[in-house]
């Protein structure tokens, strides 16, 4: 209990006082002088020593600047952009000269242009260093599109239908047989069966010849194969046998043969018998197998194996979220504790005991989780826990801070009421102090889980696991359907986290 | 009969709050305490259920030394003495009715309540508190979101549920507006007549004090200066009331006068 007067006033609450202007008026020459000397100097003689010192590091920092500008290889220096800014500093110099010199004869001097010349050395230079470039960031948008595409609608990589390789094949003779009885038989199928034939039966393959000194193919026979009963809007490929078994795909004017089945499942494609050396210890017509070939999905859509993953490890993530905010919990309450001014504020050791904890919580808050995340890593291996341990050690020092925040900002009257009731000490804790505390701890423990959720995914892509190392791994494949269903999942979550998170904590404060 | 005898305070910052202070208060009075905001009143009110501890002094109540007690016996003396607060000072976040039922924790078995658990007949005694204050059926709602009379009125419920020989209370109206103040302190006052309980109020509307007050004590900075009864509070006038306030009293009083 405080052991202070209840209802005295607010000591030194006097009246604000006027903020002194002191009126001096010195030599505008010798402003002047001092300025062109050592820019600020002036202002410092005219007795606005904070102003002068201000006015004296800018110009040092755009002096210094220029000088980097001339010697650094960080970025390229367009032409002129020197001498620009080399003009902006004395611009700003004499900007100073004349501030000083206003200063000294007690006027004001164009402030907005001071301010001016400012912003613009500035941005200038900052431009120039962060490699701005319109040109590339408007020419070379459209590069993305394939990307931007495939992320943003990423669905089709998340289904898939089973399928299947449908084989069916017909005969074809080398050289055509004497007896027409000896050419393959070629039926056209009906109904849903699958068929194909070829026209003609019989043929020559394509030959190596020497003509006139010179070598050159002799196209083979051309020859049309004719299907049915296939996919219709599907791509068939056409693959050829020889006799003993070995399949290979002919290739027609460079490329492989291939076919589209039309809308009634129909294709038909011509193209030349191709180069093939009959083993001369072969005797008589031999018979070479056409096949066409098409994959055809069968069964029912089902989810993608990396779908399925990415589900696993969106879990994976929501979990450690939970467990780096649960051992975050249990350290944060006592250091909260610890860093309660209201709580720590009695005597030396505790006060130095309140500041150093204040430090090392500052500290420790200021360096993001996934540097952290990156020691871990180094610490237990790749994977989750990795990544707990990065984002426990953060929410300990978010959290205290906030906790002890919450425990400064209780209200003494309740504590006074239930006292005055003639309760114990501990029921005055869990029935004046405890109510006070809990919701809003349980409203920031609430909000952090939901930061955590979002900041375990960014430390998955150094090896935090989770779901953010796997978007890491499928970016780097260039995987970018996957990828994008990794980023919708992370989105969907995290927007789910948000507004659950918002509606609880509505509840608690 | 409370007797406060030559009380006094001196807080750690050397503050003088109280300088030697006494009077007696009959059982089933209604006292009032007026004051400048700074003259001692609070700490007054605080120092017989010692919520402050007074630096000399005693008070003595029905023979008991409250100034002496320590421990279980301090909490078995404070349960008996109602306190109703200015700003109220519910738990905000809690229900009415666990604000209520802390009126009775000098009663219960401690570890039941640590899980808080009250028996059912200290449910019905709650209820019937808040009956009686009438905010029946405001019992599940959260303190915060009652008005401010009403949070008022839990406050008197929950000094209720001590069943109390005693009611001090601190400005009791000085954060409602003049309707809201006749209500609360009818019911204070009802208290007192009912119940023969005895009040020790603070308050700094004249007409409040010459409507409600048996007795009155004027305090300023720290002593007493005016000691009387309802009589001579009637007889009261403006400018004696200020004398009592002392001479910045017109402009913090100046509208109080008539409100």
């Amino acid at each position: 209990m405080s052991d202070n007067p209840p209802d005295l006033p607010p000591k030194g609450a006097g009246p604000l006082e006027e903020q002194a202007m002191t009126e001096v008026h010195r030599s505008p020459v010798l402003a002047a002088i001092f300025s062109l000397i050592l820019p600020g100097a002036g202002h410092i003689y005219a007795r606005q020593t904070t102003r002068g010192i201000g006015y004296f590091l800018l110009t040092a920092t755009f002096l210094g600047l220029l000088y980097w500008t001339r010697t650094t290889h960080e970025f390229e220096v367009f032409t002129g952009m020197l001498p620009a800014l080399a003009t902006l500093a004395a611009l700003f110099w004499l900007w100073v000269i004349g501030s000083a010199v206003a200063a000294a004869s007690g006027r004001n001097f164009a402030p907005t242009l001071g301010l001016l010349i400012v912003l613009g050395y500035t941005y200038l230079l900052g431009w120039q260093v962060t490699e701005v470039n319109m040109r590339k960031f408007l020419t070379e948008f459209p590069d993305t599109f394939n990307i931007f595409r495939r992320v943003i609608w990423p669905w089709r990589a998340a289904i898939e239908r089973p399928e299947e390789l449908q084989i069916v094949a017909t005969r074809w003779a080398n050289p055509c047989p004497d007896d027409p009885a000896e050419m393959p038989e070629q039926v056209e199928g009906s109904g849903d069966e699958l068929w194909i034939t070829v026209d003609p039966a019989c043929g020559e393959f394509a030959t190596y010849a020497i003509v006139e000194g010179r070598g050159a193919l002799q196209p083979g026979t051309e020859i049309t194969v004719r299907g049915g009963g296939f996919d219709p809007n599907e791509r068939v490929e056409i693959w050829w046998e020889d006799p003993i078994g070995n399949e290979f795909q002919p290739i027609f004017q460079s490329e492989k043969v291939n076919a589209m089945a039309d809308a009634n499942g129909y294709f038909s494609v011509t193209f030349t018998a191709p180069q093939f050396n009959t083993p001369s210890i072969a005797v008589g017509t031999q018979y070479h197998g056409i096949q066409a070939r098409q994959v055809v999905a069968v069964g029912n859509p089902r989810l993608t194996q990396n779908f399925i993953l990415a589900i696993n490890r969106m879990i994976v993530t929501i979990f450690q979220a939970l467990m780096a905010t649960t051992f975050g919990i249990v350290l944060a309450i006592p250091f909260s504790f610890l860093a309660a001014r209201n709580l720590m504020w009695g005597n030396p050791i505790t006060r130095f005991l309140y500041y150093a904890i204040r430090f090392v919580l500052n500290i420790t808050r200021s360096i993001e989780p996934i540097i952290w995340a990156v020691i871990a890593v180094v610490w237990v291996g790749l994977g989750p826990f990795a990544g707990v341990i990065a984002l426990t050690v953060h929410t300990i020092a978010s959290l205290a801070k906030l906790y002890s925040e919450a425990i400064e900002s209780i209200d003494p009257g309740p504590i006074e009421a239930i006292t005055a009731t003639g309760a114990n000490r501990i029921q005055t804790i869990v029935y004046a102090i405890i109510p006070q505390v809990v919701p809003p701890f349980l409203s920031f423990t609430i909000y952090r889980w939901d930061i955590n959720v979002r900041m375990s995914t960014i430390i998955g892509f150094v090896g935090g696991g989770g779901i953010g190392q796997l978007l890491f791994q499928w970016i780097n494949q260039t995987l970018w359907y996957d990828a994008g269903m990794a980023v919708w999942l992370i989105a969907i979550t995290v927007s789910v986290m948000d507004y659950a998170s918002g509606e609880l904590r509505k509840r608690f404060v | 009969m409370l007797i406060v005898e030559n009380l006094t305070k001196v807080y750690e910052d050397g503050t003088v709050a109280l300088r030697d202070v006494s009077f007696e208060v009959p059982d089933g009075a209604f006292m009032v305490v007026i004051g400048l905001s700074g003259s001692g009143k609070s700490t007054l009110l605080r120092c017989i259920n010692r919520l402050i501890d007074p630096t000399a002094g005693r008070v003595i109540w029905d023979g008991v030394d409250i100034t002496a007690a320590k421990g279980e016996e301090l909490r078995e003396i404070r349960r008996q003495i109602g306190f109703i607060f200015q700003q109220f000072n519910l738990v905000r976040r809690s229900s009415v009715l666990t604000n209520v039922l802390s009126g009775r924790l000098g009663y219960i078995n401690p570890a039941w309540s640590l899980i808080n658990y009250f028996p059912h007949e200290e449910r019905q005694r709650a209820m019937a508190a808040l009956e009686r204050v009438g905010l029946t059926g405001k019992e599940r709602n959260r303190a915060d979101a009652l008005s401010g009379g009403q949070q008022q009125r839990v406050g008197i419920a929950r000094a209720l549920m001590q069943e109390p020989r005693l009611i001090l209370a601190d400005e009791p109206v000085a954060s409602l507006d003049p309707v809201l103040a006749h209500t609360i302190l009818g019911q204070i006052e009802k208290l007192n007549k009912e119940d023969g309980i005895t009040v020790i109020c603070s308050l700094h509307y004249l007409d409040l004090v010459q409507r409600y007050g048996s007795q009155v004590i004027g305090l300023r900075e720290g002593r007493l200066i005016f000691r009387g009864t309802n009589e001579d509070i009637r007889k009261m006038t403006d400018e004696r009331f200020k004398e009592i306030y002392g001479q910045e009293a017109e402009r913090i009083t100046g509208s109080s006068l008539v409100g």
